[in-house]
């Protein structure tokens, strides 16, 4: 197959990618359309649940389709990386194709650029979870952009699951406490909690800048958790606004204009996909790092 | 004035005000990173780097304004 693909020239290939273009305009024609609504474009955050299952006292367990991509998720990194390791170690070729040098480049972000130019000590022990916390992210906002049948009549829809407020303060939660964590090993509960006090200090000034510093932290909390929430959130209904735009005119002129502009926002929105992504991680990387290095 | 009237034109006074300090600040962040990168262009990766986190945490105080406006139209009642 892959042969016959390489063996065309490069005409035919821009014939045959128009033509799978042109197909699925023409077949966007024959799929059964909904209803007329109102558009109100917060409809895509509304969660249903699909299989109601008990509350266990505040915590209601049923699966909706915010947890349905949560799942999701993680079956794409556990499937990959059984695939990507059957693929590279079984590998004999002589120089490195290009899922290798697609995964190198991911790697080597996240350990240089994030790990080891934030965090002074501890890059190595902590990197396993900063990689980790950076590539949820990442194929989290991903997902979010490419539209699957969760619409409320089964059709296709995007829908952000780190637009959604208890998704992303879990994740800023498992920074927060990890941080914690980290500083308490590393210098001892009494230790860690003296090292927010600066010394060559006047006394009120002394309590007033520990007092700054505990606020800060906990703030730490609320603004890593709003920051990824607040831009998946404004970019999906962005999106949702100028998608429904182009229709909303009744006009081709219109159309065509907005047309274009959504799929430029959309570029942008993928963009800003990665950003909050390498933001996140190394936030944590910093907020890890700064808890465990010692006075300066 | 009716509520949903007040409701509207308090979410308004958020959105548009709440934007301007963010602007100002990337421009001034991003401004210094290219003049930066001008003087030394061998840093350039670091420099990206920098920025980047920059525009993240700046971003996201314009970020806060959206939201609370957006709190109160549709959360509200």
């Amino acid at each position: 197959m892959k042969n016959w693909w390489r063996g065309l020239s490069r005409r035919t290939k821009v014939f045959v990618y128009l033509g799978a273009f042109l197909l699925v305009c023409i077949g966007t024609f024959f799929i059964p359309h909904g209803k007329k609504e109102n558009f109100q474009a917060a409809n895509e955050f509304i969660l249903t649940p699909i299989i109601k299952l008990p509350k266990i006292g505040p915590v209601d367990l049923s699966i909706n389709k915010a947890v349905l991509y949560l799942w999701g998720v993680v079956v794409i990194i556990v499937a990959a990386s059984f695939y990507i390791n059957r693929k590279l170690l079984h590998s004999d070729k002589e120089e490195p194709g290009r899922l290798q040098i697609i995964l190198e480049g991911l790697y080597d972000l996240a350990r240089n650029s994030i790990s080891n130019s934030v965090m002074r000590v501890g890059a190595d022990t902590w990197f396993p979870y900063v990689s980790a916390a950076f590539t949820f992210v990442l194929l989290l906002n991903f997902l979010g952009l490419i539209p699957l049948p969760v619409g409320e009549h089964g059709q296709l829809a995007f829908y952000a699951a780190s637009g959604n407020l208890y998704v992303t303060i879990t994740l800023a939660a498992c920074t927060f406490f990890l941080s914690h964590y980290a500083g308490v090993k590393a210098k001892g509960g009494l230790g860690y909690v003296k090292g927010w006090m600066v010394k060559g200090a006047p006394p009120v000034m002394r309590q007033f800048i520990f007092g700054t510093h505990v606020l800060s932290e906990m703030f730490r909390l609320v603004s890593l958790s709003v920051r990824l929430f607040a831009n998946m959130l404004a970019g999906h209904m962005l999106l949702a606004v100028l998608f429904a735009m182009t229709l909303l005119f009744q006009s081709y002129f219109f159309a065509g204009v907005f047309s274009v502009g959504s799929v430029v926002i959309y570029l942008f929105e993928v963009f800003v996909a990665a950003i909050q992504a390498f933001i996140f991680a190394i936030l944590s990387a910093v907020y890890i790092g700064g808890a465990i290095e010692e006075e300066h | 004035m009716s509520n949903h009237a007040a409701q509207l034109i308090a979410a308004g006074l958020c959105f548009g005000p709440g934007v301007i300090g963010a602007g100002a600040g990337l421009g001034i962040l991003i401004g210094h990173a290219i003049d930066s990168i001008a003087r030394q262009p061998e840093m350039q990766n670091d420099i990206r780097t920098l920025m980047f986190i920059g525009i993240g945490i700046v971003e996201a105080l314009a970020l806060y304004a959206i939201v609370f406006g957006l709190i109160l139209l549709y959360v509200v009642k």
